[in-house]
C-alpha cells in the first residue's frame, strides 16, 4: 500500500474511530451517580461502601477520590461533587455563608501520631501536646531532647535530628491535630493556631506530604520522622513498622489508641453536639479518653439538582448510618472508626432527612 | 478560503488573549492585595480560615492570611538552573559523541534514543522518581555526596529521602536535554566538511575540531537552545510535584532539601486555596499563574531572537 | 640544539592535547551513556512492572476504590484526547493553510509567534484557567467539554506548525501548475495542498495526540475522575483518565493501587511509543530517511 494511499484511507478511519465512543452509547434510564471527594482519611471507608451499595442498589452510582478535607469542603461548596469528605467542621464563617451546606457526622474516627524510630522495637512512646507543639515549632530539635526522655523514662532515644513531616495539602488531620496542640498549648494557640492549612513555623529538614498516603510514605523513607496519620492508615502503621506514640490526655494520663480509649473520649462530648453538629472533640475529659478524635463528615447542600438525586443521596446516606448496613462492624472496623452514639445518628438523619 | 482560514488564524492570537485577560482580570484583587511583596517576602498563608474575615489593604481578607512566594521563585529558579547546567554537559557531550565519534549509520538510531526522553510523559517521570530515582539516590549516591558536606557547602547532612532540590533538578535535566541536542545536532551537522577537514589538515586533534571549531559557532544556538529548556523547565509540573518534596514556606539549605516550584505549587494547592472563602488564595495563584505566562512569553522571544527561526517543536 | 628543543616540546604538548583528547571523548561518551541509559530504565522499568501488574481484568473491569481495572480510564483518555483532537484538527489546520499560503504581513508574523508563545504556556496554567473558567464560572462541572476543550488549547499550537511545515514542503511548482488550470484557492488548498501534505500534517496530529494522551496537569481540574465508563455527557460528568491513575495511585500505601499505577503508565507509554513510531515511519516513508 502506498504511503498516500494508507494515508486517504486512515485518516477517516481514524476520525470515525474516535468519533464513535462521542456518540450516546445507551438509551436505559440514567442511573444516579453521587461523586464523593475530600479526606484521605475517609476515603477508604467510602472505597467499601461505594463496592457494597452500589451492588446492593445499581441504580445509583458512587465515584470516589482521596484528596483531602480542604478539597472535599471547597467541592461541595462549589457544587462540584455531590458529597465533600470531611474529619473537620465548617467554619462558623462558611456555616454563615452558606447556610445551605449541611455537615453530617457519618463516623468517629482518630488520629495517630506515628514515628520511624528504627532501634525502638516497637516501644510506644509517650508524647505530650506541649512537647509535639514544641517538635513542630523546632524548639525540641532531637528525639533526646530532655522535655522527651523525661516522659519516656529508660526508653533508649537516638541523639538524632527529628524530621518533621506535616500536610502540605489543606487536610482536616491537620484540623484536628493543630487543634490538639491549640487546646493543650497557649505558645501554639497564639503564634500558629488551627486549621485545615496553618501557617506552620519553619523547622530545618521538615517534610511536606500530600494526603495520609504521603505521610505514610513519607515516614516509612525518613528515619527519624514524625508525622501524624488518620486512623484508617493504622494497617499500612503496622505493615511499615513504624511506632504509635500514647498521647496524655485533659486528665494528664498517656493513652494509647484503642477503640475503647476512642469511644470514651467520644462518649464525653457527643452530648453536647448541636443540631448542625460542628463540634470538636479533640482533648475530651475523662481518665481513658484519647485525646485526637473526631466526627467524619460529608458535606452535602440540601438543594440538590434533582429529586431523584436527593432520593438516592438520603438514602444512601442513610444507609452508611445503619448500624447493620454501613455502620457495621464489617466497614468501621476495617478502618479503625467507631460508630456513632445513637443520639448522634439520630441528629444525622434529621440533617439528611433536609436534603431534597 | 483566505478569509475562512485568515478568521481561523485569529482563533490563536484569541485564545491567548482570553487566557491573559482572564488571569489579570481573576488576578486583580490579589495582586491589590499583595503587593509587590508577593515577590519579596516569603510565606505562603491562607490565615485562620476558623475566624472572622477582616479588611486588610483594601480587601476582605483572614487573619494572618498572606502570600510571599519567595520559597517558590527560590525553588522555581534553583531547580531550572540547576537542570540546565546539567543538560548543558551532557547535551552538548552526548551531541558531539553522537556527531563527531558513533559512525554516521548509528547517528540517528542512537540520537532517536535521546531525543524519545521528550516524548515521556512528565507523571511518568514522576512514577519513575518516586519508584526508582529518589530512593537510589538517598540511598546510594546522596551519602557519597554528604562526605564532601564538610568541604563543599550545600552538600551537607541532612540528606533526607530523595525528595527534593536535587532530584527535581536530575529529573528536569532528563526532561530537558532533548531539546538541547536536538537543536545542537541539527547545526552541528549543517556544519560544512570543508570547515572540518581544514582544522584537521592544521594538525587538529577530532577533539580540538569539535570543541575549538564546530562548538566555536554555536554561542548562539546553544544560548538560544537553553533558553527554550529553562522556560520548560520552569514551567514542568507534575514530574516536580512527585519528587520535589512540595515544600511549603521553607527555603531550600542544602541540595537535598525539599523545593516547591511555582508551576507544581498550583496543582498542589488549587484545591485548599478553594478552600478560603475570600477568594484570594486562589486569585493569588492566578497571579503565580501570571508570572508564568509572563516567562514562557520573554523565554520564547528570547530564544526566537537567538535562534532566528522558532522553536522545535518535536524533538 | 635549537632544532632539538623544537621538536621535543611539541611531543609534551601532543601527548597533552592527546590526553585532553581522550578525556573529553570518554566525558561525552559517558554523557550519552547516561542518558541512553536512563531513557532505557525508564522504558525497562515500566514494561516490566507495568507487564506483571497488567492481569485480565485491566480492560474489562473499572477501577473499585483503590482496586479493580482500567477499562474506565482507559475509555477515558481514548475520549479525552480523541475529542480534544476533533475540536483542534479542523481549526489548527486552518491556521496552517492560512500561515504558509496567505499568511504575509504583520499578522501572520504575530500569530506565527504568538503560537510559539502558547507552546511554552505551562500546561498547569491552562490547567487553572480550564478550571476556573470553564468548569466553575460556566457551570461545566467537571467534564469531557472541559477537559478536551482545554487540551485542545494545548494541542493547538502543534496542529497549526506541523500543518504549516507540512505545506511549506509542497513544491512551489505544484501551487503554480494548479492556480495555472484554473484553480481556485479553495481547489487548490483542499484538492491539491492538502493531499500532497497529507502525510506531514497526519503526522503532526498523531503526535499532538500523544501529547494530549501523556498529559496530567490541564485534566486535573478539569476532567475530574470517576469510577465509571464515561456514558455520553459532555458536561457534568467527570471522566476518568490514566494519567490521574499514575499520579494518584503511586501514592497510596496499598500494592493493588501501584498495580493500577504501572499499568496505567504502561499502557501510556506503549501508546505513545506506537504513535511516535508510527509517526516517524510516515515521515520517513514519505520523505525519506532524512525526515
Amino acid at each position: 500500500m502506498s504511503p498516500r494511499r494508507f494515508l486517504t484511507s486512515a485518516v477517516p478511519a481514524l476520525l470515525l474511530a474516535l468519533a464513535l465512543p462521542v456518540s450516546p452509547l445507551r438509551a436505559a434510564p440514567r442511573p444516579v451517580v453521587l461523586s464523593e471527594t475530600g479526606s484521605t482519611l475517609l476515603y477508604p471507608l467510602f472505597n467499601l461502601w461505594a463496592a457494597r451499595y452500589t451492588r446492593l442498589v445499581p441504580a445509583t452510582r458512587i465515584t470516589t477520590e482521596g484528596t483531602g478535607s480542604g478539597t472535599g469542603i471547597a467541592q461541595a461548596v462549589s457544587g462540584l461533587v455531590t458529597l465533600g469528605a470531611s474529619d473537620a467542621y465548617l467554619s462558623d464563617f462558611l456555616a454563615r455563608r452558606h447556610p445551605n451546606l449541611l455537615n453530617i457526622p457519618l463516623a468517629i474516627s482518630s488520629q495517630m501520631v506515628n514515628y520511624h524510630l528504627p532501634h525502638l522495637d516497637g516501644r510506644a512512646l509517650r508524647l505530650s501536646g506541649p512537647v509535639l507543639a514544641a517538635i513542630y515549632e523546632g524548639r525540641i530539635r532531637r528525639w533526646n531532647a530532655p522535655a522527651i526522655a523525661a516522659l519516656n523514662p529508660g526508653v533508649p532515644l537516638p541523639a538524632h535530628r527529628i524530621v518533621v513531616v506535616h500536610r502540605s495539602d489543606g487536610s482536616g488531620d491537620t484540623f484536628i491535630f493543630t487543634q490538639y496542640l491549640t487546646f493543650t498549648t497557649p505558645g501554639w494557640k497564639q503564634r500558629v493556631g488551627y486549621g485545615t492549612t496553618v501557617n506552620w513555623p519553619a523547622v530545618p529538614g521538615e517534610i511536606g506530604a500530600t494526603g495520609n498516603p504521603g505521610m505514610v510514605e513519607a515516614l516509612h523513607t525518613t528515619p527519624y520522622a514524625i508525622a501524624y496519620v488518620g486512623v484508617s492508615y493504622a494497617s499500612a502503621i503496622r505493615r511499615e513498622h513504624l511506632g504509635t506514640a500514647r498521647l496524655e490526655n485533659r486528665a494528664g494520663r498517656f493513652v494509647a489508641l484503642t477503640p475503647a480509649t476512642v469511644e470514651a473520649a467520644a462518649r464525653a462530648r457527643v452530648g453536647s453536639t448541636p443540631a448542625d453538629e460542628r463540634l470538636s472533640l479533640v482533648d475530651a475529659p475523662g481518665a481513658n479518653a484519647y485525646p485526637i478524635v473526631n466526627y467524619e463528615y460529608v458535606m452535602v447542600r440540601t438543594h440538590q439538582p434533582s429529586a431523584r438525586t436527593a432520593r438516592a443521596l438520603r438514602r444512601f446516606l442513610n444507609w452508611c448510618l445503619a448500624s447493620r448496613e454501613g455502620s457495621a462492624p464489617a466497614f468501621l472496623d476495617a478502618v479503625g472508626f467507631v460508630r456513632l452514639p445513637k443520639a448522634v445518628r439520630a441528629i444525622s438523619r434529621h440533617q439528611i432527612a433536609r436534603i431534597h | 478560503m483566505r478569509r475562512i482560514t485568515a478568521a481561523a488564524a485569529a482563533a490563536v492570537p484569541l485564545v491567548l488573549a482570553v487566557i491573559t485577560g482572564f488571569l489579570v482580570f481573576y488576578a486583580a484583587r490579589a495582586i491589590r492585595f499583595n503587593g509587590i511583596g508577593f515577590f519579596t517576602t516569603n510565606g505562603w498563608s491562607i490565615g485562620n480560615q476558623y475566624a472572622n474575615p477582616i479588611q486588610m489593604h483594601g480587601v476582605l481578607a483572614m487573619p494572618g492570611m498572606h502570600f510571599g512566594i519567595v520559597f517558590l521563585l527560590v525553588g522555581t529558579l534553583a531547580s531550572a538552573a540547576l537542570a540546565l547546567l546539567f543538560a548543558f554537559v551532557l547535551g552538548i557531550g552526548a551531541t558531539l559523541f553522537l556527531t563527531e565519534i558513533v559512525p554516521g549509520r548509528l547517528t540517528r538510531p542512537l540520537s532517536s534514543l535521546v531525543e524519545l526522553l521528550a516524548a515521556i510523559p512528565s507523571v511518568v517521570y514522576g512514577l519513575w522518581g518516586i519508584v526508582f530515582l529518589a530512593p537510589f539516590l538517598a540511598r546510594h549516591v546522596y551519602p557519597l555526596f554528604a562526605r564532601l558536606g564538610a568541604v563543599v557547602p550545600f552538600l551537607g547532612r541532612p540528606i533526607g529521602a530523595g525528595y527534593g532540590l536535587l532530584t527535581s533538578a536530575l529529573i528536569l535535566t532528563l526532561m530537558i536535554v532533548p531539546f538541547i541536542t536536538a537543536i545542537l545536532r541539527d547545526a552541528l551537522l549543517a556544519i560544512p566538511a570543508e570547515l572540518r577537514e581544514a582544522a584537521v589538515s592544521l594538525g587538529s586533534t577530532r577533539f580540538e575540531v569539535a570543541t575549538r571549531v564546530l562548538l566555536r559557532g554555536q554561542g548562539r544556538t546553544l544560548i538560544g537552545a537553553g533558553i527554550l529548556a529553562l522556560g520548560r523547565a520552569l514551567g514542568e509540573t507534575m514530574a516536580v510535584l512527585m519528587v520535589s518534596g512540595n515544600a511549603l514556606n521553607s527555603l531550600p539549605e542544602r541540595i537535598y532539601s525539599p523545593i516547591s516550584t511555582m508551576a507544581a505549587f498550583i496543582a498542589a494547592q488549587l484545591d485548599s486555596a478553594l478552600g478560603d472563602q475570600t477568594g484570594l488564595a486562589v486569585r493569588s495563584l492566578a497571579e503565580i499563574a501570571l508570572v508564568l505566562l509572563v516567562i514562557s512569553i520573554l523565554t520564547n522571544v528570547l530564544s526566537r531572537l537567538l535562534l532566528r527561526a522558532s522553536p522545535p517543536l518535536h524533538v | 640544539m635549537s632544532e632539538i628543543r623544537r621538536r621535543t616540546l611539541p611531543r609534551s604538548r601532543i601527548l597533552r592535547r592527546r590526553l585532553t583528547a581522550a578525556v573529553g571523548w570518554s566525558v561525552a561518551a559517558a554523557a550519552f551513556g547516561v542518558l541512553a541509559l536512563a531513557m532505557l530504565h525508564i522504558l525497562g522499568l515500566t514494561f516490566l512492572r507495568g507487564l506483571s501488574a497488567l492481569g485480565p481484568g485491566i480492560f474489562t473491569r473499572n477501577t473499585e476504590g483503590m482496586a479493580g481495572g482500567l477499562r474506565n480510564a482507559v475509555v477515558g483518555t481514548l475520549v479525552l484526547s480523541g475529542g480534544a483532537l476533533l475540536l483542534v484538527a479542523p481549526l489548527g489546520m486552518a491556521v496552517g493553510v492560512y500561515l504558509s499560503e496567505f499568511g504575509r504581513g504583520r499578522f501572520a508574523t504575530s500569530v506565527r509567534f504568538l503560537s510559539d508563545v502558547l507552546v511554552g504556556v505551562p500546561s498547569i496554567v491552562l490547567g487553572y484557567f480550564g478550571y476556573i473558567a470553564l468548569v466553575i464560572d460556566l457551570g461545566w462541572r467537571f467534564s469531557l467539554a472541559a477537559g478536551a476543550i482545554t487540551l485542545a488549547i494545548l494541542m493547538l499550537p502543534y496542529v497549526v506548525r506541523t500543518t504549516e511545515q507540512a505545506l511549506r514542503r509542497v513544491p512551489t511548482a505544484l501551487r503554480e501548475a494548479a492556480y495555472a488550470l484554473g484553480g481556485n484557492d479553495r481547489q487548490v488548498v483542499l484538492r491539491i495542498l492538502m493531499r500532497a501534505a497529507a502525510p506531514g500534517i497526519l503526522t503532526g496530529l498523531l503526535l499532538a495526540l500523544t501529547l494530549a494522551t501523556g498529559e496530567t496537569a490541564p485534566l486535573l481540574y478539569t476532567a475530574g475522575w470517576s469510577n465509571y465508563v464515561w456514558h455520553g455527557r459532555l458536561t457534568h460528568q467527570p471522566v476518568a483518565y490514566l494519567t490521574y491513575v499514575i499520579w494518584s495511585f503511586i501514592g497510596e500505601p496499598f500494592r493493588s493501587a501501584h498495580r493500577l499505577a504501572y499499568a496505567a503508565a504502561f499502557l501510556i507509554v506503549v501508546f505513545i511509543l506506537l504513535i511516535n513510531g508510527g509517526a516517524r515511519l510516515i515521515l520517513a516513508r514519505v520523505f525519506g530517511p532524512d525526515r
